[in-house]
C-alpha cells in the first residue's frame, strides 16, 4: 500500500535526465509527499512507531529509485530521533510538510555531530530546511540540540547533485545549541543507527535496481554490429553480476529493516552493518558498470547515469563505507583489536 | 516476511538439534576414507535419518513423506551442517523430476524407496561433449518395440559408483532441435552393458565417474515424461539442484568460517586490519547468501517453484565458499605449503570446483541475463 502510494509519487516527481533538477518543483514535490502521509511514518502511537522499519525502507527505496523527492531518508532520520526524545510537536510539523530538519553529520559522514565536531559538520539532506539536528553530549547521556540554518550555515557543493548539504560557514561563531527533549540513551542511538543504515541501504538499492533496470532496456535498443549490445555475452555477463549484487544488496536490506524494530539494538546495529557493508561495495561496482554499459552517452553530463553514480557513491560514505563496516564488524565478531 | 520461525519450526528445530545431539556419528570422516566407505556411511546415515522420520519433509505421505512446507527441509539442512554430519543420499531433487513428470505407478514404484535410502540414485545429464551445452548431448536411445536400446557415455555423474539407480538423458530424435529429440529414462546402474569408472578430482578424491553405455536395454515403461520431454525434465532438476535447496551449505559455510577466525587468533593474525576486514567480508558474504536463500525459500512456502532466480543464490554461494578458501590459505601462510597443514591446499583445490560442477558460474550468468533480465539472444 505504501509502496505503491511511493511509486506513484516517484514517477510522478521522477527526475529523469540531470535538466529536471533545475526545473522540478521540489516545494510541491515535497508537499504532495506529506500529503501523502509519508513523512510521519516513524511518529509514535504509545511507544510504537506507526510503521516498522521495513514499509518505511521500502518507501525510501521507491522514491530513490526515481531520485526524487531529495530529502526522504534525513526527515524520517530526524523524526525517529525527535520521536526517541519525545519532542511531539514537532514530530507533527514534520508530517504535515511544514518543519524540515536536516541531520547534523560529522565531516566523516559516518556518525551525528555534537558540539565538540561542530566545525567541519555536515547538514546532511537540507533542502529547505529550518533547522540542523545534532547532539550534545553531557553528564546525563546525549540530548538532541538543534542549530538554526539561517544564518549560519551555508551549501556546501557536494559530488551529490540531486540532495543539498549545509555546513556552518568558518567565519561565524559557533551559535548555541537549543536543546531538544528528554536524554536519548546509547541503546536507542544504536538502534538508529541501525535505521539510518539501514534507509542508506534503501536509498542505494532503489537507484541501483532503476540503474540496472534502464540499462538493460538500453542493451535491448541499442544497435551495434547489426545486433542490439545486449546480445553480447560480455554485456550480459555484466548485467547478471548486477544483478546478484542488487538482489543480494535487497535480501540484507530488508532484513536489516526487519531487525530495527524487533531485534536487540546490537544486533540490529550489526545486520546494518552488515548489509551497509556489501550495499557500499555494490554501490560503486554496480554504478560505475551502470556508466560502462551505457558506452560513451552514460559519461555525459546530460545522462542520468553519472547523476545516479553520484548519489550512491554519497550514500557509499554516509554512516561509514565498506572499510569502517567491515572493521566494526569485526569487533562484534572477533572481540575489539 | 517474519524472520523468525514460528512455533511449530521452532518445535522441529529443537527435536532435530536433541536428536542429532545422539545420534549424530561422531568421527566419520576418518572412516570416510575410500568412496566405497563414503558410500556406506552415507547410505547407512540416510536410512537412521529416515526411521527417525527425517526425511521427505515436505513429500506427500502417500509416496512416503511427512506433508510439511520446504522451511522443514531447510531447518532439517541447517541443523544436519551444523552438526557437521555425513552427506545424505541425493533425493529431493532428482526425486522431483519422477514426482513432477513420472506416471503415478512410477511415483509408487521409485519414490518410497528413493526417500528411505534403499535405492540411491545419480544423475546421468553432462557427457564429454555436452557440458555447458547441455542440450547437445549424443547418448542415443533407440526405441525396438518396448525396449530402449542406449549406447553413448555419460561424465561427471557424482555418486554413481555407490548409484542403484540412474536418472538417464538420452537422445532419442536426431531430426529435430536438440532441445526437442531428449528424453529422460530410469535405469538399473547394474543393468549388462553399464560401465561405471571413477574420476578422481583436483584433491584426489574420485568423487564423481563416467558411466559408459552398451547396448543398454531399458523397459519403455521406464520413460519418464513424453518422447522428448527430457530438457524440460532436466531444467526442473537443475532449478531444484541450484535453488535453496543448498541451504545445508549455509550451517557448513558458517561452521567452516568459525574455524578460520578461531585459527586466526590462534595464529596470532586476528589482530592485523587486513585479516580482521577479510574475516568480516567472508561474513558478509556469508550473510548474502544467506538471506538471499531465507527470502527465496520465503516464497516457495508461498507456492512458487524455484524458477531461474535460484542462479543469484549459487553465484553467491559460489563467490562466498572459494572466498573463505583462499582467505583459510592466506591465514595459514606458508604452513599451508611447507608440509605441515596440506589439508589447508586440498580443501581450497577442491573449492575450485563449485564455479564448474551443476553448471558453471558463466552458465548461470547466462540463465540470469536471458531468463531472469529478458536479455536478446
Amino acid at each position: 500500500m505504501l509502496r505503491t502510494t511511493a511509486e506513484r509519487l516517484a514517477q510522478r516527481y521522477a527526475v529523469r535526465n540531470p535538466a529536471d533538477l533545475a526545473t522540478i518543483d521540489r516545494a510541491q514535490s515535497w508537499q504532495a509527499v506529506a500529503d501523502a502521509g509519508l513523512l510521519g511514518l516513524r511518529a509514535r502511537d504509545g511507544a510504537q512507531p506507526f510503521v516498522s522499519g521495513v514499509e518505511v525502507m521500502l518507501v525510501a527505496e521507491a522514491l530513490a529509485g526515481a531520485l526524487t523527492p531529495p530529502s526522504f531518508i534525513g526527515t524520517i532520520l530526524a523524526e525517529e530521533l525527535l520521536a526517541l526524545a519525545g519532542v511531539d510537536a514537532e514530530i507533527d510539523a514534520i508530517a504535515a510538510g511544514s518543519a524540515r530538519y536536516a541531520l547534523l553529520l560529522t565531516r566523516d559522514l559516518t556518525q551525528l555531530a555534537d558540539a565538540e565536531s561542530f566545525n567541519g559538520a555536515v547538514g546532511f539532506d537540507a533542502d529547505a530546511a529550518g533547522y540542523a539536528l545534532g547532539l550534545s553530549r553531557g553528564r546525563g547521556g546525549a540530548r538532541l540540540c538543534r542549530y538554526a540554518i539561517a544564518g549560519v550555515f551555508s551549501e556546501l557543493q557536494t559530488p551529490d547533485f540531486t540532495r543539498v548539504c549545509v555546513g556552518p560557514a568558518t567565519d561565524k561563531k559557533r551559535p548555541e545549541a537549543e536543546l531538544l527533549g528528554s536524554a536519548v540513551t546509547a541503546e536507542a542511538l544504536d538502534r538508529w543507527l541501525a535505521l539510518a543504515l539501514t534507509l542508506t541501504c534503501a536509498d542505494i538499492v532503489g537507484v541501483l535496481r532503476s540503474g540496472l533496470r534502464q540499462v538493460v532496456e538500453y542493451s535491448k535498443t541499442r544497435i551495434q554490429y547489426g545486433v542490439p549490445v545486449g546480445s553480447f555475452q560480455a554485456v550480459q555477463h555484466m548485467c547478471a553480476e548486477m544483478l546478484v549484487k542488487v538482489e543480494a544488496a535487497s535480501s540484507m536490506t530488508r532484513y536489516a529493516a526487519w531487525t530495527v524494530d524487533a531485534l536487540p539494538p546490537s544486533e540490529s546495529l550489526l545486520a546494518a552493518r552488515t548489509a551497509k557493508a556489501h550495499c557500499a561495495g555494490a554501490a560503486r561496482s554496480v554504478a560505475e558498470t551502470v556508466m560502462q554499459a551505457f558506452g560513451g552517452i552514460g559519461q555525459t553530463w546530460e545522462h542520468i547515469a553519472p547523476l545516479m553514480n553520484r548519489r550512491v557513491m554519497f550514500d557509499r560514505k554516509l554512516f561509514g563505507d565498506e572499510s569502517h563496516q567491515l572493521l566494526c564488524i569485526a569487533d562484534a565478531r572477533l572481540g575489539a583489536a | 516476511m517474519d524472520y523468525r520461525e514460528n512455533e511449530q519450526e521452532a518445535a522441529f528445530r529443537k527435536r532435530v538439534h536433541d536428536w542429532l545431539a545422539e545420534n549424530a556419528p561422531r568421527n566419520w570422516q576418518e572412516e570416510a576414507s575410500d568412496e566405497k566407505a563414503a558410500g556406506r556411511i552415507t547410505r547407512a546415515w540416510h536410512r537412521k535419518l529416515y526411521e527417525a522420520g527425517f526425511i521427505g519433509l515436505s513429500w506427500p505421505e502417500e509416496y512416503g513423506g511427512r506433508n510439511l512446507g520446504p522451511t522443514f527441509e531447510a531447518i532439517l539442512n541447517d541443523e544436519l551442517g551444523k552438526a557437521d554430519t555425513p552427506r545424505i543420499s541425493f533425493h529431493n531433487y532428482l526425486g522431483r523430476a519422477i514426482f513432477a513428470f513420472g506416471t503415478e505407478e512410477q511415483k509408487r514404484r521409485f519414490l518410497p524407496t528413493m526417500l528411505s535410502g534403499e535405492v540411491q540414485w545419480c544423475q546421468g545429464f553432462s557427457e564429454p561433449n555436452a557440458g555447458s551445452d547441455l542440450a547437445s548431448l549424443r547418448t542415443f536411445a533407440e526405441l525396438r518395440g518396448d525396449t530402449y536400446v542406449v549406447n553413448g557415455q555419460k561424465m561427471w555423474t557424482s555418486g554413481a559408483l555407490n548409484a542403484d539407480w540412474c536418472l538417464l538423458l538420452v537422445r532419442t530424435d536426431r531430426d529435430v532441435p536438440k532441445h526437442k529429440g531428449i528424453t529422460c529414462l530410469l535405469t538399473s546402474i547394474r543393468a549388462p552393458g553399464i560401465d561405471v569408472r571413477p574420476i578422481r578430482i583436483s584433491d584426489g578424491a574420485p568423487e564423481t565417474c563416467e558411466v559408459f553405455l552398451d547396448e543398454v536395454k531399458i523397459p519403455a515403461d521406464q520413460r519418464v515424461g513424453d518422447p522428448g520431454a527430457g530438457w524440460r525434465i532436466a531444467m526442473t532438476v537443475l532449478s531444484f539442484e541450484r535453488g535453496p535447496a543448498d541451504i545445508g551449505m549455509i550451517a557448513t559455510y558458517d561452521t567452516a568460517l568459525r574455524k578460520i577466525e578461531d585459527l586466526a587468533k590462534a595464529r596470532g593474525v586476528a589482530g592485523q586490519p587486513e585479516v580482521r576486514k577479510a574475516l568480516a567480508r567472508a561474513y558478509v558474504h556469508g550473510e548474502a547468501l544467506r538471506l538471499n536463500v531465507v527470502e527465496q525459500l520465503s516464497q516457495r512456502s508461498a507456492g512458487r517453484m524455484p524458477g531461474p532466480e535460484g542462479s543469484v543464490a549459487r553465484l553467491l554461494l559460489t563467490e562466498a565458499q572459494q572466498y573463505i578458501n583462499h582467505l583459510e590459505l592466506e591465514v595459514m601462510g606458508a604452513d599451508a605449503f611447507n608440509g605441515r597443514a596440506t589439508g589447508t591446499f586440498n580443501s581450497y583445490i577442491r573449492s575450485r570446483t563449485i564455479s564448474i560442477f551443476g553448471g558453471t558460474s558463466e552458465i548461470q550468468k547466462n540463465i540470469l541475463a536471458n531468463q531472469v533480465l529478458g536479455m536478446p539472444r
